[in-house]
């Protein structure tokens, strides 16, 4: 029998099996090294998103306009000066219908001056020609379907598994697609990072067991806040849906906010 | 090979470059995907550790009732009970860590006035005055006590 085998080829023969079975292993610590480069280091952990479901709940009823979590969101989540907003509060004026009009009411005039932190201007109307007048705290809806979530290209905003609605800062690329999306306009384009901010619930606040800065300082506790899936013996969550008839804000959308408000007027939008 | 698909040659040259596309991106792929990507859904996991760990501006009421048990007390008795410290005295997680006099504030009428001017869109069962007929001075103080509504100092 005649050995066809030169030394040649079984050198490599033996040259690409040896590659094969170092190649496993050095793709994995080039991967590692590669992101390491790419992707700061992990944050600490402690915190499992998947045992939370934060919401919140307005009561407008007991707003009563201060703007203090206006404020306190802006010095919390360092939102930068001028028309940016995490939360804010809106004055609503509904006048009453001129005599003959036919008309049930007349006008809604709706304003929010910086936000409502620095007060509200007198109302644009005599006193005896409103209707109802009241205060309406907004902020991000929490949607279960979130628009802005949907549109996002590159992932970066997303819906956590606690029930915040959060931007991953190093993956946005500041395209403004997701505030245009927002049905509610709860998120804006920061000067300061250029990419897309919103409301996180505080979640630097919440993971450590404190509540959201508005829900901290809210004077008459028009914010509610809570965690459904570790309700407390007398959750303030659930004796809000107990004593009202809450609704949602643009229902028709299909958005399904998980912000329920209580004591808000049809013309709310 | 080109004769065990049969294949001419110029589709044998697309089928190799379309090998080599799909094969590269797999790599890149590879490569670039961070490593939480994926973890809770369609986003880096870790985005959320990221965004939890910020600094805090706002201490809490809790933070405040270790150092001013007393006050936090008469608090919570009275009418003001819902308030937070920091509603009235601003931001105190700098105050909290170093506690001196100069890194709070001592709020003031205006902080008073910002709940109680009356106003047609509050709530009617919110107590409101209207301040120039109310009081000319700007020191409510002198008749009200802040941390205990219903007393008289």
């Amino acid at each position: 029998m005649k050995n066809n085998v030169s030394r040649r080829s079984v050198l490599a023969k033996i040259g690409a099996a040896v590659a094969g079975l170092l190649a496993t292993p050095v793709a994995k610590a080039a991967k590692t090294v590669t992101q390491k480069v790419l992707v700061a280091a992990d944050a600490p952990k402690g915190y499992d998103p998947t045992q939370h479901k934060w919401v919140m709940a307005i009561d407008a009823n007991r707003c009563i306009g201060c703007g203090f979590c206006a404020e306190a969101c802006k010095k919390e989540n360092h939102v930068p000066e001028g028309p940016y907003f995490r939360t804010w509060v809106e004055r609503y004026i509904i006048t009453k219908p001129k005599p003959g009009s036919g008309a049930a009411r007349g006008e809604t005039l709706v304003d929010s001056p910086n936000g409502g932190i620095n007060g509200y201007p007198e109302a644009p109307v005599p006193k005896d020609e409103i209707q109802h007048s009241f205060f309406v705290p907004k902020l991000c809806n929490l949607c279960h379907h979130s628009p802005c979530v949907q549109v996002c290209p590159v992932g970066a905003s997303f819906d956590a598994p606690d029930g915040t609605v959060l931007v991953d800062p190093s993956y946005c690329i500041g395209c403004g697609f997701c505030i245009q999306a927002c049905p509610y306009g709860c998120r804006f384009l920061s000067p300061v990072t250029k990419t897309a901010e919103k409301c996180t619930l505080c979640y630097h606040r919440i993971t450590r067991g404190l509540k959201p800065a508005c829900v901290e300082v809210c004077p008459t506790q028009a914010r509610i806040f809570g965690d459904l899936k570790n309700p407390a013996p007398d959750d303030p969550i659930q004796q809000f849906y107990q004593n009202n008839l809450v609704t949602a804000l643009k229902p028709h959308l299909g958005t399904e906010p998980r912000v329920f408000y209580a004591g808000i007027d049809k013309e709310v939008r | 090979m080109r004769r065990l698909f049969n294949m001419p040659p110029q589709v044998f040259r697309i089928f190799l470059l379309a090998i080599g596309i799909v094969a590269a991106y797999s790599v890149a792929r590879y490569f670039l995907t961070p490593p939480s990507f994926g973890e809770y859904g369609w986003y880096r996991g870790a985005a959320l550790a990221e965004l939890a760990t910020r600094d805090r501006v706002y201490a809490g009421k809790k933070a405040c009732e270790e150092c001013h048990g007393d006050e936090y007390e008469k608090l919570v008795k009275h009418e003001h009970k819902s308030l937070a410290c920091e509603s009235c005295h601003g931001p105190g997680e700098v105050h909290s860590g170093d506690p001196r006099k100069d890194n709070i504030e001592k709020s003031s009428f205006a902080v008073c006035l910002r709940c109680h001017e009356a106003n047609p869109s509050r709530p009617k069962w919110h107590k409101q005055i209207v301040a120039k007929n109310h009081y000319t001075g700007s020191k409510c103080t002198e008749c009200h006590v802040p941390h205990s509504p219903s007393e008289v100092p």
